[in-house]
């Protein structure tokens, strides 16, 4: 007798992994915070839950890969160059959005300057434990556009714009924008 | 093509407050769409279609919010689409109604606006705001600037650095737009923030992020904003006595990369980082279409996108009522007053109405309309020349520009 679905699914079911979903502990997190602080969903007027909504990914960067690679791996600030209107993307791109012909990679400059910036005093969830911190749109020597990094102001409150800035890298890199920060000079 | 093809004849909206806890964003939309089909003298049955103004799904905490709705509203067998353009949500929402009925695919098109926020909740800090910013932080760059710590107030306020370098731009005259604006909410019963403020108190409020301090910045709001939109025959047939026609309309887009903006690039006899480039394009067309050479001369009154003071100056600039860099000194002398020459925001804007992201622009183009029949109650400018604009932006540096241009 061959199996029905229903048997073959039985089977797949036994043989598979069945590990607790990453979500749960997150939920044990809020339930603690809860515990400590009961009173902060109203049950009354109207009827509120913790909840939430979380995604992971494996992201890959496609053909922006190349920058993150060299930037991890040596430390340095890589862009494309269009071969027939000569623009210079940085953030790299791997086709060129104004005439749509090929680009070649290029080393970018570590010395740069300061198009427009920012000090940031109240920040996001995820930053709200960085503040303050200062980010610019940052033009490098030899590139036609400008990028959006931090700056270390050593203990500026602010970076004027046309300011001149030099790129530092960190010594643990993990291929992310991170990586990297300018610092005034 | 006659310009007076499609009307609003229909206004609807729910109270903005920082929080409407009591009722779901589908229940807010109904409200505001029974006020708005009340308004027009017709029933939901006789909708053709729908068009949703829905910013950001993690604010609803439901991905595909317009279809439950839709079915709320009990629209189902009609066409429902779904706009999504950052702050210019609403703006853009009305070019696609507008679209819509222009095409001849509906006679009778609903446009609903509508925005929850402040569900989002911090469990590590206990409070809404920083997790209402990570929801809308998420529409940076994922790659390249989210996590540099980019947000929607940092993002203006590197348009506004670059403002203040190019044309010497002050922080004390984008206090004048918050003051004019929070003052102008008080005769706005909708409003969220009505307050009575000085340039020293917007000035001594607590810094967000150079050069924008808490005053600067609207606040985050929940609620709805609905418009009926019918094509010229149906105005007849209805009897409708009072439409309001749409005269113009321009949207652009510029780079979302904002440190990609040159004056070397297609849009650069506008202006680089410091000039809000699509917003002069967009502009540009809407006058076109509506036939404007001298907006100034020519408008009654307009409601601008004010997320930020410093948006506000830059935007007088980018719409012609003033020169390249004359956005501070427009304001200094009054101009834009619910008083002056050429109000600007009597609703309050987004910084004295409230900021309820999809409902947003639908809310202003509404007002517009409401001051173009003479509907605006305490806050009515006079009317002359019959012309009025609304203004939606957003996205990253602000990328989303939109003008709306009504008229009677």
């Amino acid at each position: 007798m061959p199996k029905t679905s229903t048997e073959k699914a039985r089977e797949t079911v036994k043989k598979e992994v069945r590990s607790v979903p990453i979500e749960k502990i997150i939920d044990e997190v809020i339930d603690k915070q809860l515990k400590v602080n009961p009173g902060i969903v109203e049950k009354d007027k109207y009827f509120e839950i913790p909840d939430k909504i979380v995604m992971f990914y494996k992201y890959s960067y496609g053909s922006q890969s190349r920058f993150f690679k060299t930037l991890k791996e040596d430390a340095k600030l890589s862009g494309t160059k269009c071969s027939k209107c000569n623009f210079v993307y940085f953030p790299p791109r791997a086709n060129c959005s104004e005439c749509y012909s090929d680009v070649e990679w290029i080393d970018i400059s570590n010395e740069a300057v300061v198009l427009s910036s920012t000090t940031v005093w109240y920040s996001n969830s995820e930053f709200f434990d960085r503040v303050p911190f200062a980010m610019a749109y940052i033009k490098p020597v030899n590139a036609d556009t400008a990028i959006l990094q931090r700056i270390e102001l050593n203990d500026k409150e602010y970076a004027e714009p046309n300011s001149k800035v030099m790129a530092r890298f960190r010594k643990e890199r993990r291929g992310a924008i991170s990586d990297f920060w300018y610092e005034l000079l | 093509m006659d310009k007076k093809e499609v009307a609003v004849v229909g206004i609807g909206q729910t109270k903005f407050r920082a929080r409407i806890p009591e009722k779901s964003y589908f229940e807010l939309a109904f409200d505001a769409t029974k006020e708005a089909l009340d308004n027009a003298g017709i029933s939901h049955k006789e909708v053709d279609s729908a068009v949703f103004g829905i910013y950001n799904d993690l604010f609803e905490r439901q991905i595909m919010p317009d279809t439950y709705i839709q079915d709320y509203l009990g629209l189902y067998g009609k066409s429902g689409t779904r706009v999504t353009t950052g702050g210019a949500t609403g703006g853009y929402a009305f070019r696609a109604a507008y679209a819509e009925v222009a095409s001849g695919l509906s006679d009778i098109t609903l446009l609903i606006g509508v925005e929850k926020a402040q569900d989002n909740f911090d469990w590590s800090q206990y409070k809404s705001t920083p997790e209402v910013l990570k929801s809308i932080a998420y529409s940076a760059d994922m790659t390249w600037e989210f996590p540099v710590g980019a947000y929607a107030a940092s993002s203006y306020a590197l348009l506004a650095t670059a403002h203040m370098k190019k044309y010497g731009t002050t922080e004390e005259q984008a206090a004048l737009v918050s003051i004019k604006n929070h003052s102008n909410a008080f005769k706005n019963p909708y409003a969220q923030s009505p307050l009575k403020l000085s340039v020293k108190d917007v000035m001594d409020s607590r810094m967000i992020t150079y050069p924008f301090k808490m005053y600067d910045c609207s606040l985050y709001t929940e609620g709805a904003s609905v418009l009926v939109l019918m094509n010229k025959d149906t105005v007849k047939k209805y009897k409708i006595s009072d439409p309001v026609w749409v005269m113009g309309i321009g949207s652009s887009n510029d780079k979302s990369f904002t440190g990609f903006r040159s004056v070397h690039d297609a849009l650069g006899n506008y202006g680089d980082i410091a000039d809000l480039r699509n917003h002069y394009e967009a502009a540009r067309i809407a006058y076109k279409m509506a036939g404007i050479s001298n907006p100034f001369k020519e408008l009654d009154v307009a409601e601008l996108h004010d997320a930020f003071s410093f948006t506000e100056l830059q935007a007088y600039e980018a719409m012609g009522f003033t020169t390249r860099g004359g956005g501070g000194r427009f304001i200094e002398e009054g101009h834009s007053l619910i008083d002056g020459d050429l109000p600007v925001s009597p609703s309050g804007g987004l910084l004295g109405a409230g900021h309820a992201v999809g409902a947003t622009g639908v809310m202003q183009i509404g007002e517009v309309a409401k001051q173009l029949k003479g509907e605006a109650g305490e806050r009515q400018v006079k009317i002359e020349k019959g012309r009025g604009l609304a203004h939606s932006i957003g996205g990253p540096g602000s990328s989303y520009a939109t003008v709306t241009i009504l008229g009677v």
